[in-house]
């Protein structure tokens, strides 16, 4: 069996169609004895025969032959003119790039003005003065493709120019020339390979097209545009001498085109790729959702306005599935804000989009668990067994979220008013000039001034302070009884930061406005100023919770602990610089998680046990609770 | 905005001086003497007399300043100069199928964006399911059909076998509407299976890549129906990159029509372009190209005005 690496397969097949059109063209002397010109008056129009396989055309040629023998014009036209647009492109392109200046202006004003041509034309234009031919195609493909090519190489040397092996190979005094063409060229080579791949297809297509027109190649050559021509004169009597050519073509374009395509994948990544998702779609099987009950204080779990409990939500990837968040169990109480906190990849931002159902599909799922919330009309809701509309119903209304970005978490082509309004118009279904009134009380207090203004404002006419304002403007327009705030002030300055903070808080305060709210950060600094209890959650799992002061006096997990003598701290009396602590050791990659505790690498405290198994959650004062069987000693 | 449209104005100016430049630059930049190229061909040397005749008639026996100004000024009162064949004004033939071209083109870019739009919706909500992967299969394989052949065979299958319609021609809008219409359809619908398949790609990618986005993710916690969040926070905004590529590819038609055209018999100016080539009268040839590539220019100008208007964030720039 073959064995041939994923990234390959997808190019291997049209590089094969590709290959045998290339070698049919190759070996035509060899593949049949006729003379693709040779004329014989007596046997026009002769049906197939087993000397001509696919008969004679109105001159009584052999079709076959003309066929591979169209293969060859069409081919070296393409591969000439291919090759020497993208050595003269290239070239151009590459010193346009490095040096800028003049050179740049030169190559690549000149480049976009040829490419703002319809090719054809420019074709055509060159063909009335000198005539048509295999020649004058030759060299009309070059003036047209070299452009394309210069393009390329010059946005990819830009961006190559600055890169630090380029800098040492300038500062290791490498000639200019050496530079170009043996550390820059081969880096950029991916695009430039697509490129004269796109050339090649776009080459075909318009020789056929000339020769088509009688302009490309001239009679009695084989091209097959021009037995197309040729046999479209009398398709009503026998249609095979046409449809062939129309085939061949076809097929050769096709292979050429499928062949970019791959290329295109397998050079630019980044691109919205056909293959890799049709692969992972098939992939996709999940477990089915157990029933995964695990300890959640009963008491509290009966009066919360949230509870979840083993809530697991995977992922694939291409490495396999990943659990990014796994047996999360946590309460929220009305009013209550309870801070969710990890370092990036913790799996925090993926718990608070579970709640709401909000799961990037179809890579992520929330495979077991229980999402349990009370309503505003004091009924209690599984959000995981709602159906798109169900969770429609609760999104916006019962849990609102605020999101880490506000820039992009704004539609930019509609006035932050309207953006407000929508959320009212859906689930209060009032009028649109209504919803837009209420917008501006809502703008009014999250603190923006002249909000019957500010409405009609887009968002990039606002800072980001301000699109974090419209946003919680957002989220409390229908009064919810619950806000996930996902890392509101992360992006934001730091003035800005406490301000939102602040804001926050102030809205929580009022009266008429009591929510729970799951604040979801990495800054402990933050937790300490807003939440009441907190979770700390480590590759996917909460390993310690509990109330905000107990647990930053003293921390039940060495993970925790850590965290907590990672802020920066500057002793007040002294005036001294503490050393900033880091926890030793990387957090380890969800798709190789230890059996055990995920943090045991990393801790000075794990025994054999830690390593082996999963510790249980302990109980290690008033609601608060570890992961951790040694929390004694740390205390200790 | 104003010094948005202003600048945008301006670069479109500049490219039509350079491109009336290079047009009247390529005769001179072909090796060789220009009036004995053309008149070449056939292996006979032309006769000096023609040569001469030929190079007084193109102006080519002024200085070369001289003749870049009869040129320029010719073209800025809407002279091109006289046919080779018959002495007709170029200016008038083009005003007379210009129209005709154009409504081709708008014709069978209104077809391809009805069919590709869509359906390049359709796939990226279906992303990676047998609808998706079936379309996507389909633009690929009509994207590789070159449009002369799609052209050829639906003239054998439609006109010659079926006989529905006519193998091609043409009948002024004036004297018989619905007749016109029909003989409208080949050739716009020949043009508008290639150019639907890549409406359809760039749609798809572009839907795509915008259901991305952290506004939708916003839109669906606002708890917004999903056709709600489809229509008004991935579609609307999908649609001005779309309407972009759409726009710079009726361009591109501007000189694919060519080849349709000529296989349908539509009397257009690119057609006629071919006829022109054919006999190698410059005069027609470089007035075609000249008229095409200021609407070329022209409608890039327009789409980016248009984009204007679709994006707020360049508006109020």
């Amino acid at each position: 069996m073959l064995n041939i690496d994923a990234k390959y397969r997808n190019i291997l097949p049209p590089l094969i169609g590709v290959a045998l059109v290339f070698l049919l063209a190759l070996l035509a002397p060899f593949i049949t004895g006729h003379d693709p010109v040779h004329m014989s008056i007596s046997e026009r129009m002769a049906p197939p025969s087993m000397e001509h396989l696919l008969g004679q055309d109105n001159y009584g040629r052999d079709i076959f032959s003309r066929l591979l023998y169209g293969a060859r014009v069409s081919i070296a036209v393409a591969l000439f003119s291919a090759l020497s647009a993208g050595i003269l492109g290239i070239t151009i392109g590459i010193i346009g790039g490095y040096f800028g200046g003049i050179a740049e202006l030169i190559t690549v004003r000149l480049a976009d003005i040829i490419l703002s041509f319809p090719p054809i034309l420019l074709a055509l234009l060159i063909v009335t003065i000198l005539g048509p031919g295999v020649e004058t195609l030759g060299l009309v493909l070059t003036i047209l493709y070299m452009p394309g090519y210069a393009r390329v190489a010059y946005g990819e040397t830009l961006s190559m120019r600055q890169l630090e092996f380029v800098e040492a190979a300038r500062a290791l005094g490498s000639p200019t020339w050496r530079i170009l063409a043996l550390t820059i060229l081969p880096n950029i080579l991916g695009p430039l390979i697509v490129q004269f791949s796109l050339t090649v297809s776009s080459a075909v297509l318009i020789e056929s097209g000339l020769s088509f027109l009688g302009l490309g190649v001239v009679p009695p050559d084989p091209s097959w545009g021009l037995m197309i021509r040729e046999a479209r004169a009398y398709m009503v009597y026998t249609p095979m001498p046409l449809l062939w050519p129309c085939i061949a073509l076809t097929i050769t374009v096709l292979a050429v085109n499928s062949l970019c395509d791959a290329l295109r994948d397998f050079y630019d990544p980044r691109a919205v790729s056909t293959n890799f998702l049709a692969n992972l779609a098939k992939t996709l099987i999940y477990a089915p959702i157990a029933k995964d009950y695990s300890q959640i204080d009963a008491q509290k779990a009966e009066s919360a306005l949230l509870s979840t409990s083993g809530l697991r939500t995977e992922f694939v990837t291409p490495k396999g599935r990943i659990r990014a968040s796994n047996d999360v169990s946590f309460t929220v109480a009305p009013g209550e804000t309870v801070a969710l906190v990890g370092e990036s990849g913790s799996g925090k931002t993926i718990t608070g989009l579970s709640v709401l159902g909000l799961v990037p599909e179809p890579l992520g799922k929330m495979t077991s668990g229980q999402v349990a919330l009370r309503s505003k009309s004091d009924e209690i809701i599984c959000i995981e067994e709602l159906d798109d509309e169900g969770l429609q119903q609760v999104r916006g209304d019962e849990i609102a979220m605020v999101f880490q970005e506000p820039m992009s978490s704004l539609n930019p082509v509609y006035p932050v008013g309207e953006q407000i309004a929508e959320s009212l118009r859906y689930h209060r279904k009032i009028s649109r000039p209504q919803a837009l009134l209420t917008a501006v009380d809502l703008l009014e207090s999250v603190g923006i001034s002249d909000p019957a203004k500010r409405i009609k404002d887009y968002p990039h006419q606002m800072s980001g302070g301000m699109q974090q304002r419209v946003m919680i403007a957002m989220a409390l327009s229908c009064s919810p009884s619950l806000i996930i705030a996902d890392e509101p002030t992360t992006a934001l300055d730091v003035t800005i930061q406490a301000q939102i903070l602040e804001l926050l808080r102030n809205i929580r305060n009022q009266e008429n406005r009591s929510f729970g709210m799951l604040f979801i950060t990495h800054n402990l600094g933050v937790v300490a100023e807003i939440a009441d209890r907190v979770l700390v959650m480590y590759c996917g799992r909460i390993v310690e919770s509990g109330p905000v002061s107990n647990l930053f006096r003293s921390p039940a997990h060495p993970y925790t602990k850590g965290l907590l003598a990672s802020i920066p701290h500057i002793d007040h009396s002294s005036g001294d610089r503490q050393p900033l602590y880091a926890i030793p050791g990387t957090v380890p990659a969800l798709d190789e998680l230890p059996p055990g505790c995920a943090f045991a690498p990393r801790c000075n405290l794990a025994i054999e046990a830690c390593v082996q198994e999963l510790p249980e959650l302990e109980v290690v004062g008033d609601g608060h609770w570890s992961r951790c069987p040694r929390w004694r000693e740390l205390r200790g | 905005m104003w010094r948005y449209i202003i600048k945008r104005v301006f670069i479109a100016l500049m490219l039509v001086f350079v491109v009336t430049s290079i047009v009247f630059l390529v005769i001179h930049l072909i090796p060789g003497d220009p009036a004995m190229l053309l008149l070449s061909g056939g292996g006979v040397d032309p006769a000096p007399e023609v040569v001469d005749a030929m190079r007084r008639r193109l102006g080519l026996d002024l200085p070369i300043w001289t003749q870049y100004i009869n040129y320029v000024t010719g073209i800025l009162q809407g002279d091109f100069g006289t046919s080779f064949q018959d002495d007709h004004p170029v200016a008038e033939e083009i005003a007379k199928r210009l129209p005709r071209t154009i409504e081709l083109i708008l014709a069978a870019t209104a077809l391809s964006i009805l069919i590709g739009v869509p359906l390049g919706i359709l796939a990226a909500l279906q992303h990676g399911k047998y609808v998706d992967r079936t379309l996507a299969l389909g633009a690929g394989l009509m994207l590789s059909v070159p449009v002369f052949v799609t052209g050829t065979l639906m003239v054998l299958l439609f006109a010659q076998e079926l006989r529905w319609v006519p193998a091609g021609g043409f009948v002024a809008f004036s004297r018989d509407p619905v007749q016109h219409l029909i003989f409208l359809l080949m050739p716009a619908a020949t043009i508008a299976i290639g150019f639907s398949a890549a409406i359809f790609r760039m749609t798809r990618t572009t839907v795509l890549e915008t259901l991305k986005r952290d506004w939708v993710r916003t839109a669906r916690a606002k708890g917004l129906p999903r056709s709600v969040v489809i229509r008004r926070h991935v579609v609307r905004n999908a649609m001005g990159p779309v309407m972009t590529v759409i726009g710079l590819q009726m361009g591109t038609l501007l000189g694919g029509t060519v080849l349709v055209e000529y296989v349908f018999n539509w009397p257009g100016l690119s057609g006629f372009l071919v006829v022109a080539v054919e006999s190698r009268d410059y005069p027609e040839v470089q007035g075609i190209i000249l008229v095409i590539s200021f609407l070329f220019i022209m409608l890039n100008l327009l789409v980016d005005l248009l984009y204007s208007v679709l994006d707020p964030r360049i508006r109020l720039e």
